[in-house]
């Protein structure tokens, strides 16, 4: 009875061994391969229980998540052999998981490093044909797309990789450019602050000028029509005295130098020499008043 | 089969029993429990032992083993602890916050709301997700624009997990991929902008274009993360270059500060200018009234005396004549001369009398004539004595 059940319970033991070691569970996350004395056999497992072989057969599960990638920052020079530090990352998933197998013995990191080796090569090509200018604002989604779909249609070829993006994270200035730069944006804005203060000064000088303009014509005008006014008052007066005086134009003569004489000789300090022979004096020497 | 024979005894003999009977499931521990109590009872004997005293149940079981009892008792604690286990695991709890992604046998199955949830323990594999709370991701930097210059930008993301099932399964690690594809996105746009817009009134505009790239990247890559808001939180010149960035903004301050100075002396002078020029009118206007009034008071008073001259001429000029001529000498200082009966030559101090009449004629204006008066008066005679004087001798002389 005692060897009985411990054989029993050994026996048991292997069964579950057995038993489990034939079954196997790729997660949704992963696909799997089956290789059979080194053989693949079965590829493209899904996600789910699986059965096989066991010891004979061997599992290789990948994870067919999407990965990023970051690629190192590297320099390229453009069509204007400008200098440009670019940081770059590839999104990237197995897609084929027997050609990843393959290529490259189901190794993530080895299959990265051959990735960035063709986008490195990719990028020095897209930038190499381009404008700075290009580069930096215009033609990014083009650049992009046009060396994903290169990269993605050899990596799948090759690798059984699919190259989802591949995206520029930055595109700098070395070092030495940027204080280039820097000095060029300083410059630039003094151009501006200078240009500011000018047009300042211009719009002020405009503004006093159209004052001073505006004030001698207003005074010019007002001094015309002032002018116009006194003359009207003048040659209205003029009539005046025309229509008066026209009547008998001989004792107008008189009256009027009669007023003239008391205006002209109003002042006290005017001293009058009068000859004794004057009308005035007729009858001062004579009260018969004859000569 | 062999090994569960003894399993045959169990119902009578086994004191766990009732605690134990989880049907077929359980069978292979108690079969073990078997075997092992019968091994323990073989030691026992060999080594001489008394049976406990502690075993009084005596049941029939082959051996009887004294100590099969306690061992039962252990191992059924532990079977108690283990289902306990089982069952607990098989249970578990979801969160407001949160979202279940369960799957059996490693597919996907299914997605949880919040709640009590049951899972099959070992075969069902949950992962819980935080779906409602917002999560933050930065990206800083100095970055070229496409004018190419540099700008500081500061940008913030706020963003949740929108679907559990793809961030659990499509992304190996989402947050990574958002951060990279936040920098792609935010560098993408500031290089599609000039400099004065990110600085100004672009920056709102910029935040709303890096949104949209950075959720179309996320839904290219089936993150199933979804973008709540991006803030661009500053967007600033570069350090080395800020002093002639805020130089700038003191010159536009200066430009408004000479306009509104300008404007100040042209709302001073025009004004002034045509308050003169209103001044000059209206003085004109009032030299046009003044001269036409005058000349009709003047013809008038001229009309009526040269209506009462008309009816008697001479009379009337005679005594207009007389009386101007009395007007005018009373006023004035006289000399009169006789010039028919002096054909010598006469001397007039004139200067000296238009000298003393110019001091005099200084003073004249604020203090009144008196003292000059006298002056002129002695002056006078002095002068009408001298004139006699020369008279005189002249007659002498021509006689």
């Amino acid at each position: 009875m005692g060897p009985k059940s411990i054989a029993g319970l050994a026996g048991a033991l292997i069964v579950v061994l057995v038993a489990l070691s034939s079954v196997y569970i790729i997660p949704e996350t992963h696909r799997g391969v089956l290789l059979r004395f080194g053989e693949l056999i079965q590829t493209d497992i899904e996600a789910g229980l699986h059965f096989k072989v066991p010891v004979i057969d061997q599992v290789r599960e990948f994870d067919v998540r999407l990965l990023t990638t970051d690629l190192p920052s590297r320099q390229y020079l453009t069509i204007e052999k400008k200098p440009l530090d670019v940081d770059s990352y590839i999104a990237w998933k197995i897609r084929d998981v027997d050609q990843f197998y393959r290529a490259t013995g189901g190794d993530e990191y080895r299959a990265s490093e051959l990735l960035m080796s063709r986008v490195d090569n990719g990028l020095r090509d897209e930038f190499g044909v381009r404008t700075m200018v290009e580069v930096v604002s215009g033609q990014r989604d083009e650049l992009m797309i046009a060396l994903t779909e290169r990269v993605n249609e050899t990596a799948q070829n090759e690798f059984g990789i699919r190259v989802v993006d591949i995206r520029v994270k930055a595109i700098e200035f070395p070092g030495q450019v940027s204080q280039n730069v820097y000095r060029r944006m300083a410059t630039e804005r003094e151009k501006l602050a200078q240009e500011f203060r000018s047009r300042g000064r211009e719009l002020a000088e405009g503004i006093r000028a159209d004052a001073d303009r505006q004030r001698t014509i207003v005074l010019a005008e007002a001094f015309a029509k002032a002018e116009e006014m006194r003359g009207e008052g003048d040659a209205q007066a003029a009539q005046i005295y025309a229509d008066a005086y026209g009547s008998d134009s001989e004792f107008y003569s008189f009256y009027r130098s009669l007023e003239a004489y008391q205006n002209t000789f109003a002042n006290e300090d005017d001293i009058m020499v009068i000859d004794t022979d004057s009308e005035f004096l007729r009858y001062l020497k004579d009260p018969q008043g004859s000569r | 089969m062999a090994w569960n024979e003894p399993g045959g005894n169990r119902n009578d003999n086994d004191p766990w029993g009732t605690g134990g009977g989880r049907g077929g499931n359980d069978q292979g521990p108690p079969d073990l429990d078997e075997a092992l109590k019968k091994g323990l009872d073989k030691l026992n004997k060999l080594l001489g032992g008394k049976g406990n005293k502690s075993g009084g149940n005596g049941g029939p079981s082959s051996g009887g083993g004294s100590s099969a009892g306690g061992i039962g008792a252990i191992l059924a604690l532990a079977a108690i602890i283990f289902v306990g286990y089982v069952v607990f695991q098989s249970f578990y709890t979801v969160n407001e916050q949160e979202r279940a992604v369960v799957l059996r046998f490693g597919e996907f199955s299914r997605t949880e709301p919040p709640g009590l949830r049951f899972k099959v323990p070992l075969i069902d594999n949950v992962n819980l997700v935080r779906v409602t709370s917002v999560r933050n991701t930065e990206s800083t930097g100095q970055m070229l624009t496409q004018d190419e210059n540099l700008v500081s930008v500061d940008l913030q993301v706020q963003y949740r997990v929108g679907d559990a099932r793809a961030y659990v399964l499509n992304v190996r690690d989402s947050n990574q991929a958002l951060a990279f594809a936040t920098d792609s996105a935010l560098r993408h746009e500031v290089g599609s902008s000039t400099l004065d817009d990110v600085l100004t009134e672009g920056r709102a505009e910029l935040a709303v274009r890096v949104e949209q790239r950075l959720q179309t990247f996320l839904e290219e890559y089936g993150t199933g993360l979804s973008i709540v808001r991006v803030n661009v939180e500053s967007t600033q010149p570069p350090d080395a270059v800020q002093d002639a960035f805020r130089e700038v903004q003191r010159a536009r301050e200066d430009e408004q500060q000479l306009k509104e100075e300008a404007e100040t002396y042209r709302n001073k002078v025009v004004p002034e200018a045509r308050g003169r020029a209103q001044r000059l009118t209206e003085e004109a206007s009032a030299y046009k009234e003044e001269v036409i009034e005058r000349a009709r008071g003047e013809t008038s008073r001229f009309l009526a005396v040269l209506g009462v001259y008309e009816t008697a001429p001479e009379v009337t000029r005679e005594r207009m004549y007389i009386q101007a001529l009395e007007g005018v000498l009373s006023r004035t200082s006289k000399v009169l001369v006789d010039t028919q009966s002096s054909d010598n030559m006469m001397f007039l101090p004139l200067d000296r009398l238009t000298n003393r009449a110019g001091t005099g004629s200084d003073s004249q204006d604020n203090s009144g004539s008196g003292s000059s008066n006298i002056d002129i008066q002695t002056l006078s005679d002095q002068v009408v004595q001298e004139l006699r004087g020369r008279q005189d001798s002249g007659v002498r002389r021509s006689r």
